[in-house]
Protein backbone atom coordinates (compact mmCIF):
# COMPACT_ATOMS: atom_id res chain seq x y z
CA UNK A 1 0.00 0.00 0.00
CA UNK A 2 1.53 3.47 -0.76
CA UNK A 3 1.86 5.94 1.93
CA UNK A 4 -0.56 8.42 2.64
CA UNK A 5 -0.90 12.05 0.85
CA UNK A 6 0.37 14.69 3.40
CA UNK A 7 -2.11 17.71 3.60
CA UNK A 8 -0.95 20.96 3.94
CA UNK A 9 -3.07 24.07 4.70
CA UNK A 10 -2.15 26.79 2.06
CA UNK A 11 -4.46 29.52 2.89
CA UNK A 12 -6.93 30.68 5.91
CA UNK A 13 -10.12 32.79 5.63
CA UNK A 14 -12.33 33.75 8.37
CA UNK A 15 -15.39 36.00 9.21
CA UNK A 16 -16.91 36.37 12.82
CA UNK A 17 -17.26 38.85 15.50
CA UNK A 18 -13.49 39.00 15.61
CA UNK A 19 -12.96 40.51 12.77
CA UNK A 20 -13.51 40.56 9.07
CA UNK A 21 -10.64 38.21 8.04
CA UNK A 22 -8.45 35.58 9.38
CA UNK A 23 -5.44 38.45 10.49
CA UNK A 24 -7.97 40.33 12.32
CA UNK A 25 -9.92 37.63 14.11
CA UNK A 26 -6.37 35.97 14.94
CA UNK A 27 -5.33 40.05 16.70
CA UNK A 28 -8.48 40.15 18.51
CA UNK A 29 -8.18 36.27 20.08
CA UNK A 30 -4.72 36.60 20.82
CA UNK A 31 -5.45 39.98 22.67
CA UNK A 32 -8.20 38.65 24.29
CA UNK A 33 -10.87 40.97 23.13
CA UNK A 34 -13.91 39.28 22.39
CA UNK A 35 -16.74 39.80 20.74
CA UNK A 36 -20.10 38.86 22.51
CA UNK A 37 -22.46 41.70 23.13
CA UNK A 38 -26.16 42.70 23.59
CA UNK A 39 -28.23 42.41 20.63
CA UNK A 40 -31.68 43.28 19.98
CA UNK A 41 -33.84 40.49 18.13
CA UNK A 42 -36.86 41.79 16.80
CA UNK A 43 -39.24 39.39 15.11
CA UNK A 44 -41.39 42.27 13.72
CA UNK A 45 -44.90 43.37 13.17
CA UNK A 46 -45.93 39.59 13.08
CA UNK A 47 -43.23 38.25 16.02
CA UNK A 48 -43.75 38.66 19.42
CA UNK A 49 -41.99 41.80 21.28
CA UNK A 50 -37.97 41.79 20.69
CA UNK A 51 -35.61 40.56 23.17
CA UNK A 52 -32.07 40.97 24.39
CA UNK A 53 -29.56 38.59 24.12
CA UNK A 54 -25.63 38.40 23.93
CA UNK A 55 -24.14 37.07 20.79
CA UNK A 56 -21.33 37.89 18.61
CA UNK A 57 -21.63 39.26 15.57
CA UNK A 58 -19.91 39.67 11.97
CA UNK A 59 -19.94 43.97 11.56
CA UNK A 60 -21.69 45.09 8.38
CA UNK A 61 -18.84 45.62 5.73
CA UNK A 62 -17.06 42.12 5.84
CA UNK A 63 -18.43 41.45 2.09
CA UNK A 64 -15.95 44.95 1.03
CA UNK A 65 -13.68 43.10 -0.35
CA UNK A 66 -15.60 40.46 -1.98
CA UNK A 67 -17.58 42.92 -3.46
CA UNK A 68 -14.72 45.09 -5.01
CA UNK A 69 -13.57 42.16 -6.97
CA UNK A 70 -17.12 40.96 -8.10
CA UNK A 71 -19.52 43.43 -7.34
CA UNK A 72 -22.52 43.91 -5.31
CA UNK A 73 -24.46 41.73 -6.96
CA UNK A 74 -23.34 38.53 -5.54
CA UNK A 75 -23.70 39.34 -1.75
CA UNK A 76 -27.37 40.26 -3.18
CA UNK A 77 -27.98 36.79 -4.63
CA UNK A 78 -27.00 35.26 -1.36
CA UNK A 79 -28.35 33.87 2.29
CA UNK A 80 -25.68 35.68 4.66
CA UNK A 81 -24.51 32.24 5.67
CA UNK A 82 -23.09 31.99 2.17
CA UNK A 83 -21.79 35.22 1.38
CA UNK A 84 -20.07 34.64 4.89
CA UNK A 85 -18.57 31.71 3.21
CA UNK A 86 -17.55 32.23 0.27
CA UNK A 87 -15.94 35.67 1.38
CA UNK A 88 -13.60 33.47 3.81
CA UNK A 89 -13.08 31.41 0.67
CA UNK A 90 -12.23 34.05 -1.25
CA UNK A 91 -9.73 35.28 1.00
CA UNK A 92 -8.31 31.85 1.85
CA UNK A 93 -7.37 31.01 -2.00
CA UNK A 94 -5.97 34.67 -2.28
CA UNK A 95 -3.60 33.75 0.71
CA UNK A 96 -2.87 30.44 -1.35
CA UNK A 97 -2.46 32.30 -4.17
CA UNK A 98 -4.93 30.15 -5.95
CA UNK A 99 -7.44 32.90 -7.13
CA UNK A 100 -7.38 32.16 -11.23
CA UNK A 101 -5.43 29.01 -10.81
CA UNK A 102 -6.14 26.26 -13.70
CA UNK A 103 -6.24 23.70 -10.82
CA UNK A 104 -9.60 25.00 -9.34
CA UNK A 105 -11.37 23.63 -12.59
CA UNK A 106 -10.87 20.24 -12.48
CA UNK A 107 -8.61 18.80 -9.13
CA UNK A 108 -10.13 20.93 -6.67
CA UNK A 109 -13.13 20.16 -4.43
CA UNK A 110 -15.12 22.15 -2.27
CA UNK A 111 -16.55 20.87 1.06
CA UNK A 112 -18.08 23.62 3.69
CA UNK A 113 -20.31 22.25 7.08
CA UNK A 114 -23.50 23.97 7.95
CA UNK A 115 -25.56 23.18 10.65
CA UNK A 116 -29.03 25.31 8.79
CA UNK A 117 -28.51 26.85 5.61
CA UNK A 118 -30.17 30.20 5.16
CA UNK A 119 -32.15 31.33 7.94
CA UNK A 120 -32.59 34.17 7.66
CA UNK A 121 -34.40 34.28 3.97
CA UNK A 122 -36.24 31.22 5.40
CA UNK A 123 -37.64 33.65 8.03
CA UNK A 124 -38.63 36.65 5.78
CA UNK A 125 -40.08 34.31 3.34
CA UNK A 126 -42.32 32.98 5.85
CA UNK A 127 -43.32 35.79 7.75
CA UNK A 128 -44.65 36.99 4.31
CA UNK A 129 -46.24 33.98 3.54
CA UNK A 130 -47.50 33.50 7.47
CA UNK A 131 -47.14 36.57 8.71
CA UNK A 132 -48.50 39.14 5.76
CA UNK A 133 -50.88 35.83 4.00
CA UNK A 134 -48.84 36.99 1.00
CA UNK A 135 -49.39 33.54 -1.43
CA UNK A 136 -45.97 34.65 -3.21
CA UNK A 137 -42.60 33.57 -2.43
CA UNK A 138 -39.75 34.55 -4.15
CA UNK A 139 -38.26 32.62 -6.96
CA UNK A 140 -34.88 33.06 -4.69
CA UNK A 141 -35.96 31.87 -1.44
CA UNK A 142 -35.00 27.88 -2.08
CA UNK A 143 -31.63 28.14 -3.65
CA UNK A 144 -30.50 30.87 -1.17
CA UNK A 145 -32.19 28.48 1.62
CA UNK A 146 -30.29 25.24 0.63
CA UNK A 147 -27.75 24.06 2.58
CA UNK A 148 -25.66 23.77 -0.30
CA UNK A 149 -26.39 27.30 -1.37
CA UNK A 150 -22.91 28.69 0.01
CA UNK A 151 -20.51 25.52 -1.61
CA UNK A 152 -22.61 26.27 -4.84
CA UNK A 153 -21.76 30.43 -4.63
CA UNK A 154 -17.68 29.35 -4.23
CA UNK A 155 -18.00 27.15 -7.17
CA UNK A 156 -19.51 29.39 -9.40
CA UNK A 157 -17.40 32.50 -8.46
CA UNK A 158 -14.15 30.45 -8.94
CA UNK A 159 -15.35 27.99 -11.54
CA UNK A 160 -14.36 24.67 -9.62
CA UNK A 161 -16.03 21.82 -11.33
CA UNK A 162 -14.46 18.92 -9.24
CA UNK A 163 -16.37 17.39 -6.27
CA UNK A 164 -18.72 19.75 -4.55
CA UNK A 165 -21.22 19.54 -1.53
CA UNK A 166 -22.01 20.29 2.14
CA UNK A 167 -21.94 18.40 5.35
CA UNK A 168 -24.64 18.89 7.83
CA UNK A 169 -24.11 17.69 11.60
CA UNK A 170 -25.14 21.00 13.45
CA UNK A 171 -22.14 21.99 15.70
CA UNK A 172 -19.47 19.19 14.08
CA UNK A 173 -20.42 20.71 10.21
CA UNK A 174 -17.39 22.42 9.12
CA UNK A 175 -15.17 19.66 10.89
CA UNK A 176 -17.14 16.70 9.35
CA UNK A 177 -15.95 19.02 5.71
CA UNK A 178 -12.37 19.42 6.46
CA UNK A 179 -12.45 15.65 7.10
CA UNK A 180 -13.86 14.77 4.20
CA UNK A 181 -12.02 17.27 2.27
CA UNK A 182 -9.00 16.05 3.35
CA UNK A 183 -10.16 12.29 2.44
CA UNK A 184 -10.73 13.64 -0.81
CA UNK A 185 -7.24 14.34 -1.80
CA UNK A 186 -6.19 11.25 0.04
CA UNK A 187 -8.38 9.45 -1.84
CA UNK A 188 -7.18 10.98 -4.93
CA UNK A 189 -10.04 12.39 -6.25
CA UNK A 190 -8.57 15.89 -5.75
CA UNK A 191 -5.01 17.90 -5.39
CA UNK A 192 -6.93 20.98 -3.69
CA UNK A 193 -9.74 21.18 -1.38
CA UNK A 194 -11.70 24.21 -0.20
CA UNK A 195 -13.02 23.24 3.41
CA UNK A 196 -14.63 24.93 6.03
CA UNK A 197 -18.47 25.90 7.10
CA UNK A 198 -20.36 29.08 7.97
CA UNK A 199 -24.03 30.15 9.78
CA UNK A 200 -25.86 33.09 10.83
CA UNK A 201 -28.58 31.95 11.99
CA UNK A 202 -28.67 34.85 15.39
CA UNK A 203 -32.04 35.29 13.36
CA UNK A 204 -34.87 36.22 15.89
CA UNK A 205 -37.18 32.69 15.03
CA UNK A 206 -33.84 30.85 15.58
CA UNK A 207 -32.87 32.66 18.90
CA UNK A 208 -36.17 32.00 20.16
CA UNK A 209 -35.70 27.93 19.14
CA UNK A 210 -31.87 28.10 21.23
CA UNK A 211 -33.89 29.69 23.96
CA UNK A 212 -36.55 27.16 24.66
CA UNK A 213 -33.42 24.67 24.43
CA UNK A 214 -32.27 26.34 27.25
CA UNK A 215 -28.95 26.18 25.76
CA UNK A 216 -28.30 30.21 25.76
CA UNK A 217 -26.51 32.06 28.05
CA UNK A 218 -27.72 34.94 29.89
CA UNK A 219 -24.76 37.09 30.24
CA UNK A 220 -21.71 35.70 28.61
CA UNK A 221 -19.74 32.37 27.43
CA UNK A 222 -17.44 31.25 30.46
CA UNK A 223 -16.10 27.45 28.80
CA UNK A 224 -15.10 25.28 32.29
CA UNK A 225 -15.69 28.25 34.43
CA UNK A 226 -17.50 28.63 37.40
CA UNK A 227 -20.65 29.74 37.14
CA UNK A 228 -20.82 29.31 33.33
CA UNK A 229 -24.65 29.23 32.19
CA UNK A 230 -24.45 28.11 28.29
CA UNK A 231 -23.59 29.02 24.72
CA UNK A 232 -23.46 32.18 23.16
CA UNK A 233 -24.56 32.57 19.85
CA UNK A 234 -22.08 33.71 17.02
CA UNK A 235 -21.77 33.71 13.54
CA UNK A 236 -19.43 33.89 10.62
CA UNK A 237 -17.42 31.17 8.85
CA UNK A 238 -14.14 30.08 8.28
CA UNK A 239 -11.95 28.32 5.15
CA UNK A 240 -9.03 26.79 4.91
CA UNK A 241 -7.04 25.80 1.79
CA UNK A 242 -6.40 21.57 1.76
CA UNK A 243 -3.53 20.92 -0.65
CA UNK A 244 -1.69 18.06 -1.18
CA UNK A 245 1.51 18.50 0.57
CA UNK A 246 4.12 17.83 -2.34
CA UNK A 247 2.93 19.84 -4.82
CA UNK A 248 2.37 22.67 -2.33
CA UNK A 249 5.54 22.63 -1.71
CA UNK A 250 6.72 22.06 -5.50
CA UNK A 251 5.01 25.87 -6.34
CA UNK A 252 6.08 27.73 -3.10
CA UNK A 253 2.68 27.97 -1.04
CA UNK A 254 2.85 28.89 1.91
CA UNK A 255 2.30 25.77 4.08
CA UNK A 256 0.48 27.32 7.06
CA UNK A 257 -0.08 24.10 8.93
CA UNK A 258 -0.61 20.06 8.21
CA UNK A 259 -3.44 18.26 8.67
CA UNK A 260 -2.64 14.84 10.17
CA UNK A 261 -5.92 13.37 11.09
CA UNK A 262 -8.93 12.64 12.96
CA UNK A 263 -11.42 11.02 14.61
CA UNK A 264 -15.02 10.73 13.98
CA UNK A 265 -17.55 8.89 16.32
CA UNK A 266 -21.49 9.04 17.50
CA UNK A 267 -22.41 8.71 20.97
CA UNK A 268 -25.82 7.10 19.58
CA UNK A 269 -27.20 7.82 22.76
CA UNK A 270 -29.26 11.23 23.06
CA UNK A 271 -30.43 14.32 21.02
CA UNK A 272 -28.74 17.00 23.56
CA UNK A 273 -26.29 15.56 26.00
CA UNK A 274 -22.54 14.30 25.38
CA UNK A 275 -21.54 11.09 25.83
CA UNK A 276 -18.00 10.63 27.82
CA UNK A 277 -17.12 6.92 25.85
CA UNK A 278 -18.27 8.72 22.20
CA UNK A 279 -16.31 12.01 22.67
CA UNK A 280 -12.86 10.32 24.43
CA UNK A 281 -13.38 7.94 21.32
CA UNK A 282 -13.05 10.96 18.69
CA UNK A 283 -10.15 12.33 20.63
CA UNK A 284 -8.14 9.08 20.80
CA UNK A 285 -8.85 8.19 17.16
CA UNK A 286 -7.04 12.06 16.19
CA UNK A 287 -4.51 11.29 18.54
CA UNK A 288 -3.29 7.84 16.87
CA UNK A 289 -3.90 9.61 14.12
CA UNK A 290 -1.41 12.92 14.47
CA UNK A 291 0.95 10.84 16.87
CA UNK A 292 -0.26 13.03 19.71
CA UNK A 293 -0.08 11.21 22.35
CA UNK A 294 4.16 11.11 21.75
CA UNK A 295 4.58 14.63 21.67
CA UNK A 296 5.70 16.94 24.71
CA UNK A 297 2.91 19.58 24.42
CA UNK A 298 -0.28 19.41 22.46
CA UNK A 299 -2.22 22.69 21.88
CA UNK A 300 -5.80 21.74 22.89
CA UNK A 301 -9.21 23.75 21.41
CA UNK A 302 -11.51 22.23 22.56
CA UNK A 303 -15.54 22.30 22.14
CA UNK A 304 -15.47 24.46 24.60
CA UNK A 305 -19.44 26.08 25.03
CA UNK A 306 -19.41 26.91 28.34
CA UNK A 307 -22.83 25.04 28.32
CA UNK A 308 -22.13 23.47 32.48
CA UNK A 309 -23.22 19.89 30.76
CA UNK A 310 -20.29 20.08 27.85
CA UNK A 311 -17.38 21.45 29.29
CA UNK A 312 -17.63 18.77 32.11
CA UNK A 313 -18.10 15.99 29.88
CA UNK A 314 -14.86 17.69 27.63
CA UNK A 315 -13.09 18.00 30.37
CA UNK A 316 -13.12 14.23 31.17
CA UNK A 317 -13.09 12.70 27.43
CA UNK A 318 -9.36 14.70 27.58
CA UNK A 319 -8.69 13.47 30.64
CA UNK A 320 -9.55 9.48 30.11
CA UNK A 321 -8.46 9.83 25.83
CA UNK A 322 -4.79 11.14 27.28
CA UNK A 323 -4.31 8.78 30.33
CA UNK A 324 -0.94 7.50 30.21
CA UNK A 325 0.20 10.27 27.74
CA UNK A 326 2.71 12.89 29.97
CA UNK A 327 2.08 15.68 27.15
CA UNK A 328 0.94 18.96 28.31
CA UNK A 329 -2.32 20.01 27.35
CA UNK A 330 -3.10 23.79 27.11
CA UNK A 331 -5.90 23.94 26.58
CA UNK A 332 -8.43 27.12 24.45
CA UNK A 333 -11.63 27.72 24.11
CA UNK A 334 -12.25 30.66 21.71
CA UNK A 335 -16.13 30.37 21.86
CA UNK A 336 -15.61 32.68 24.84
CA UNK A 337 -14.35 35.32 22.48
CA UNK A 338 -16.18 34.76 18.80
CA UNK A 339 -19.35 32.67 20.36
CA UNK A 340 -20.40 29.59 18.78
CA UNK A 341 -20.83 29.34 15.11
CA UNK A 342 -22.50 26.32 15.17
CA UNK A 343 -21.29 24.75 11.76
CA UNK A 344 -18.56 27.64 11.16
CA UNK A 345 -17.22 27.06 14.54
CA UNK A 346 -15.16 24.25 14.01
CA UNK A 347 -13.16 26.13 11.17
CA UNK A 348 -12.90 28.95 12.51
CA UNK A 349 -11.30 27.67 15.30
CA UNK A 350 -8.39 25.70 13.11
CA UNK A 351 -7.71 29.04 11.77
CA UNK A 352 -7.05 30.47 15.35
CA UNK A 353 -5.30 27.31 16.60
CA UNK A 354 -3.53 26.81 13.47
CA UNK A 355 -1.76 30.40 13.96
CA UNK A 356 -1.45 30.20 17.59
CA UNK A 357 1.02 27.48 16.88
CA UNK A 358 2.82 29.53 14.80
CA UNK A 359 3.33 32.30 17.02
CA UNK A 360 3.63 29.91 19.76
CA UNK A 361 0.91 32.05 21.47
CA UNK A 362 -2.46 30.48 23.11
CA UNK A 363 -5.21 32.99 23.32
CA UNK A 364 -6.97 33.35 26.39
CA UNK A 365 -10.49 32.02 27.86
CA UNK A 366 -12.28 34.96 28.28
CA UNK A 367 -14.96 35.48 30.72
CA UNK A 368 -13.06 33.32 33.13
CA UNK A 369 -14.27 33.44 36.80
CA UNK A 370 -11.99 30.76 38.17
CA UNK A 371 -11.97 27.15 38.14
CA UNK A 372 -14.38 24.75 38.64
CA UNK A 373 -13.20 21.57 40.35
CA UNK A 374 -15.36 19.48 38.00
CA UNK A 375 -13.44 20.60 35.18
CA UNK A 376 -9.84 19.11 35.34
CA UNK A 377 -7.66 21.22 32.20
CA UNK A 378 -4.99 23.36 31.81
CA UNK A 379 -6.97 26.47 30.38
CA UNK A 380 -5.34 29.50 28.91
CA UNK A 381 -6.65 32.24 30.98
CA UNK A 382 -5.76 36.17 31.85
CA UNK A 383 -3.51 36.53 28.80
CA UNK A 384 -2.09 35.07 25.64
CA UNK A 385 0.39 31.78 27.11
CA UNK A 386 3.76 31.48 25.52
CA UNK A 387 3.77 27.69 24.43
CA UNK A 388 5.87 24.93 22.91
CA UNK A 389 3.50 22.74 21.32
CA UNK A 390 4.07 21.98 17.59
CA UNK A 391 0.61 20.08 17.24
CA UNK A 392 -2.69 20.87 17.95
CA UNK A 393 -6.00 19.04 19.05
CA UNK A 394 -9.20 20.80 18.21
CA UNK A 395 -12.43 18.95 19.08
CA UNK A 396 -16.52 19.81 17.80
CA UNK A 397 -18.59 17.70 19.51
CA UNK A 398 -22.14 18.62 17.89
CA UNK A 399 -25.89 17.95 19.20
CA UNK A 400 -27.14 14.46 18.23
CA UNK A 401 -23.43 13.10 20.34
CA UNK A 402 -21.55 13.37 16.43
CA UNK A 403 -17.97 13.60 17.69
CA UNK A 404 -15.21 14.96 15.72
CA UNK A 405 -11.52 15.16 16.70
CA UNK A 406 -8.64 16.16 14.46
CA UNK A 407 -5.12 16.59 14.85
CA UNK A 408 -2.84 19.22 13.20
CA UNK A 409 0.79 20.35 13.25
CA UNK A 410 2.42 24.09 12.76
CA UNK A 411 3.58 25.40 8.82
CA UNK B 1 -48.87 55.60 1.13
CA UNK B 2 -47.63 57.28 -1.83
CA UNK B 3 -44.15 57.43 -3.20
CA UNK B 4 -42.21 59.84 -5.13
CA UNK B 5 -39.91 59.64 -8.12
CA UNK B 6 -36.87 60.26 -6.26
CA UNK B 7 -38.02 57.06 -3.66
CA UNK B 8 -38.91 55.07 -5.98
CA UNK B 9 -35.17 55.58 -7.96
CA UNK B 10 -33.70 55.09 -4.42
CA UNK B 11 -35.49 51.70 -3.56
CA UNK B 12 -34.71 50.45 -7.54
CA UNK B 13 -30.87 51.22 -6.64
CA UNK B 14 -31.45 49.67 -3.39
CA UNK B 15 -33.20 46.14 -4.45
CA UNK B 16 -31.60 45.81 -7.79
CA UNK B 17 -27.94 46.91 -6.87
CA UNK B 18 -27.01 49.49 -9.18
CA UNK B 19 -25.53 52.95 -8.29
CA UNK B 20 -27.69 55.73 -7.85
CA UNK B 21 -26.55 58.00 -10.74
CA UNK B 22 -27.20 55.40 -13.41
CA UNK B 23 -30.12 55.37 -13.07
CA UNK B 24 -31.79 57.84 -15.97
CA UNK B 25 -35.38 57.79 -17.09
CA UNK B 26 -33.91 57.15 -20.90
CA UNK B 27 -31.58 54.09 -19.56
CA UNK B 28 -32.86 50.52 -20.99
CA UNK B 29 -33.40 47.93 -18.80
CA UNK B 30 -31.03 45.68 -20.09
CA UNK B 31 -28.22 48.47 -20.03
CA UNK B 32 -28.61 48.86 -16.28
CA UNK B 33 -28.81 44.89 -16.11
CA UNK B 34 -32.12 44.67 -14.29
CA UNK B 35 -33.08 40.85 -14.26
CA UNK B 36 -36.35 39.52 -13.40
CA UNK B 37 -35.12 38.55 -10.21
CA UNK B 38 -34.43 42.04 -9.77
CA UNK B 39 -37.82 43.13 -11.06
CA UNK B 40 -39.44 40.66 -8.00
CA UNK B 41 -37.35 41.94 -5.53
CA UNK B 42 -38.44 45.62 -5.99
CA UNK B 43 -41.99 44.44 -6.22
CA UNK B 44 -41.68 42.52 -2.85
CA UNK B 45 -40.23 45.63 -1.14
CA UNK B 46 -42.74 47.47 -2.56
CA UNK B 47 -45.46 45.36 -1.49
CA UNK B 48 -44.20 44.84 2.25
CA UNK B 49 -43.77 49.34 2.93
CA UNK B 50 -46.86 49.85 0.31
CA UNK B 51 -48.94 47.81 0.82
CA UNK B 52 -49.40 47.01 -2.98
CA UNK B 53 -49.46 43.64 -4.35
CA UNK B 54 -48.48 43.98 -7.99
CA UNK B 55 -47.63 40.64 -9.93
CA UNK B 56 -44.38 40.56 -12.08
CA UNK B 57 -47.02 39.13 -14.45
CA UNK B 58 -49.29 41.73 -15.17
CA UNK B 59 -46.01 43.93 -15.77
CA UNK B 60 -46.73 45.35 -19.53
CA UNK B 61 -43.55 44.98 -21.33
CA UNK B 62 -40.98 48.00 -20.82
CA UNK B 63 -38.08 49.53 -22.51
CA UNK B 64 -36.62 52.09 -20.69
CA UNK B 65 -36.52 52.71 -16.64
CA UNK B 66 -38.72 56.06 -17.41
CA UNK B 67 -41.89 53.41 -18.33
CA UNK B 68 -41.48 51.21 -15.51
CA UNK B 69 -41.04 54.35 -13.31
CA UNK B 70 -44.19 55.37 -14.55
CA UNK B 71 -45.95 52.21 -14.54
CA UNK B 72 -44.82 51.61 -10.79
CA UNK B 73 -45.95 54.98 -9.60
CA UNK B 74 -49.22 55.11 -11.12
CA UNK B 75 -50.08 51.53 -9.33
CA UNK B 76 -48.68 52.53 -6.01
CA UNK B 77 -50.17 56.27 -5.86
CA UNK B 78 -53.87 54.82 -7.63
CA UNK B 79 -54.51 53.35 -4.14
CA UNK B 80 -56.69 54.65 -1.27
CA UNK B 81 -55.25 56.48 1.11
CA UNK B 82 -54.92 55.25 4.61
CA UNK B 83 -55.46 57.29 7.13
Amino acid sequence: MSSRRRIAVTGVGAVSGLGANAADTWAAARAGRGGIAPHVFDGGQHGPGPVTLPAALAADGFQAPLEARMGRKVSASLDRFALMGLCAAFEALDQAGLVGDAALSERTAIVLGHGQGGQETLEKGYERFFGMKSPRMHPAMVPKVMVSGGVSAVAMQFGVHGPVFATSSACASSAHAIVQGAGLIQAGLADIAIVGGSEAIATPGSMAGWQAIQALAETTCRPFSQGRDGMVMGEGGAVLILEDLDRARARGAPILGEYLGAGMTSDAFHITQPSLEGTAAAIRQACAAGDLFAQEEVLVSAHGTGTPLNDQNEAAALNLAFEGSAARRPTIATKSAHGHLIGGSAALQTVIALQALREGLAPPVLNFLGPDPACDVDLVTGEARPITARHALLNAFAFGGLNVSMAFAAG
Amino acid sequence: MTITEPQLLDLIAQEAIIDREKLTREATLGDLAISSLDVITLLFELEERYGVVIEEADMPKMQTLGEMVDFLMERINAQPEKS
